[in-house]
């Protein structure tokens, strides 16, 4: 666990969904889309949180980076107000970018963040994609308004948290197989929805989010279970995810 | 200066007394922290592939963490073949857990002839297995069963018994009556997470972090005095004073776990070093050096 200090350039909150800038001039290269940190509150060895927090790196931009998570508790609310960061990362594999296109992406919740960095890979290889985003019901018009700007060209879907709000999502995007690929952020009823969707008609990668605690492939506390060689089994989301490929999951 | 960091356990010379506790050691980033260990020490390995316990695998609780992972592991052979990844200049101690005598001798006997491992430790603590487990360290006489078959089938590599905090001091006694050269105290301690909103149990598992720190170094304390074997220190260890106060104690090294995924051990090392400075003192020296206090009862 290698941690680096990163100082908060700028802050916004709308409602629970809160954005974070900062910078950090640790080494190594730019994250990959659907690469994450784990970050916790820097200036201080305080183990109380104990654990680190890992979040979908939003954007990044040279020594910048920014970080779009909700405040569920007092490890998040702590992260949403620090000035300063311990930052480890960017962590994990992230989405393989590339391809022909058109390419579909996904996104829900608040893990509608990774999808933002992978938007602007695709644009910067011209490939064409689509962008259909769930609408949360429960957070603020600003977060809608933020989004619809922050994501220039993706449809909003206002799914009022109906139970079937992922099935929502995916029928917007319609037929699948014009795609050539599909990429998904959201909560795990996305993910299980966009994969059987895509079965056998488009490869898709998935980006899944569970609790960890080292974030680095020591602890196999983020367990997903996956099938490797026709085998259940259980795959770290810190090493061998963040993203995995539909047909891999055995959700 | 420095400190002198060097320590011996069990005749292995050990360049820091930091150990990974196992199941904390990530091999993919063992390099980044491969200069704050006296010794590597991998996830504890059983004679088969373990699959391990369906998420949810981790909660966090306040100054600390609890996880049922399950042991999940490729198998003896799978991680011999692995093992390279773990060599990097360092000892390798193993830690092997089985669910009968006979499977932890086993592992045991087969790794008495693998010249990689410097050490072997009974993992007979784990608390997140059905069979085996926590049941070794159910008392004197099932400890005093695995540690004599395992000290038969390794008669030549130091053997290390990590055991849990109930019942530590018969159950050191009897690890150390039946062969054991060290004794790693102590393991996770069984918790259990409740979910309010959805009134379930959200996580039966091993409670680590600083939140065991007090249990860990009492049983330090109290079986340093207890045996002649060294002591390895673990539970909640998170700073190089910690690491200093398990010296104090009684523990000839100490092992590293929850807090090595958010603290650097290199920083652990460093404070440590720093302590000693002040101190004047070595590493070694501070074993068991801690001060008779007639108040302590």
């Amino acid at each position: 666990m290698k941690l680096h200090t990163a100082e908060v350039l700028h802050r916004e909150a709308f409602g629970d969904h809160v954005l974070l800038r900062y910078r950090s001039d640790a080494p190594g290269g730019p994250p990959e889309p659907g690469q994450f940190v784990s970050v916790r509150p820097g200036g201080s060895t305080a183990l109380d949180p104990f654990l680190s927090r890992p979040f979908f790196v939003h954007d990044s931009e040279g020594t910048t980076t920014s970080l779009l998570f909700e405040v569920r508790g007092r490890g998040t609310a702590l992260l949403a107000e620090a000035s300063e960061l311990s930052v480890s990362g960017p962590l994990g594999r992230g989405f393989t970018v590339g391809g022909d296109g058109p390419a579909l992406l996904l996104g829900g919740g608040v893990w509608v963040a990774p999808l933002k960095l992978l938007s602007r890979s695709l644009s910067r290889l011209g490939v064409e994609h689509e962008v259909f985003l769930e609408a949360p019901a429960s957070a603020p018009a600003a977060y809608g308004s933020w989004l619809s700007g922050n994501y220039p060209g993706a449809e909003l879907v206002p799914t009022g948290g109906a139970p079937d709000a992922s099935r929502q999502v995916l029928d917007r995007a319609g037929d699948l197989s014009r795609y050539s690929a599909v990429y998904v952020s959201g909560g795990r009823e996305m993910l299980v929805a966009a994969r059987e969707a895509a079965a056998g008609r488009v490869p898709a990668q998935l980006a899944v989010r569970e609790r960890m605690a080292c974030a680095s492939g020591a602890c196999y506390g983020c367990a997903v279970p996956v099938w490797s060689g026709g085998v259940r089994g259980h795959a770290r989301a810190c090493v061998e995810g963040p993203v995995f490929r539909g047909e891999a999951l055995a959700w | 200066m420095v400190a002198d960091l060097r320590v011996e356990l069990c005749g292995i010379p050990l360049r820091t007394p930091l150990i990974p506790a196992a199941g904390t050691l990530s091999r993919e980033t063992l390099g980044e922290a491969a200069d704050a260990y006296g010794a590597v020490l991998p996830k504890t390995v059983t004679p088969g592939p373990r699959r391990g316990n369906p998420p949810p695998r981790v909660a966090e609780v306040a100054s600390g963490m609890v996880n049922s992972i399950g042991l999940q592991n490729p198998g003896l052979e799978g991680f011999l073949r692995e093992l390279g990844g773990y060599e990097v200049g360092l000892p390798v101690f193993v830690s092997v857990a089985g669910d009968t005598v006979e499977e932890f001798s086993g592992l045991c006997a087969r790794l008495a002839s693998e010249p990689r491992v410097s050490a072997v430790e009974l993992n007979l603590s784990c608390p997140n297995v059905e069979h085996g487990g926590l049941t070794f360290c159910a008392g004197p006489e099932s400890v005093e069963r695995v540690v004599a078959a395992c000290r038969a089938a390794l008669p030549g590599t130091p053997l290390f018994a990590k055991l849990a905090s109930e019942g530590v001091r018969e159950n050191s006694l009897a690890a150390e009556g039946t062969g054991a050269d060290a004794l790693t105290l102590v393991n996770t301690i069984p918790a259990l997470t409740v979910d309010p909103h959805r009134r379930e149990v959200f996580l039966k598992g091993g409670l680590s972090g600083p939140a065991i720190k007090p249990v860990a170094l009492r049983s330090v304390y109290e079986v340093a005095r207890l045996v002649e074997v060294p002591v390895i220190g673990c539970g909640g260890i998170a700073s190089g004073t910690d690491v200093a106060e398990f010296m104090l104690a009684g523990a000839a090294a100490v092992q590293v776990g929850s807090s090595s995924f958010v603290r650097e051990p290199g920083d652990i090392l460093s404070e440590l070093s720093g302590y000693l400075q002040g101190a004047g003192l070595s590493a070694a020296a501070l074993t068991g050096s801690l001060r008779d206090r007639e108040r302590v009862v």
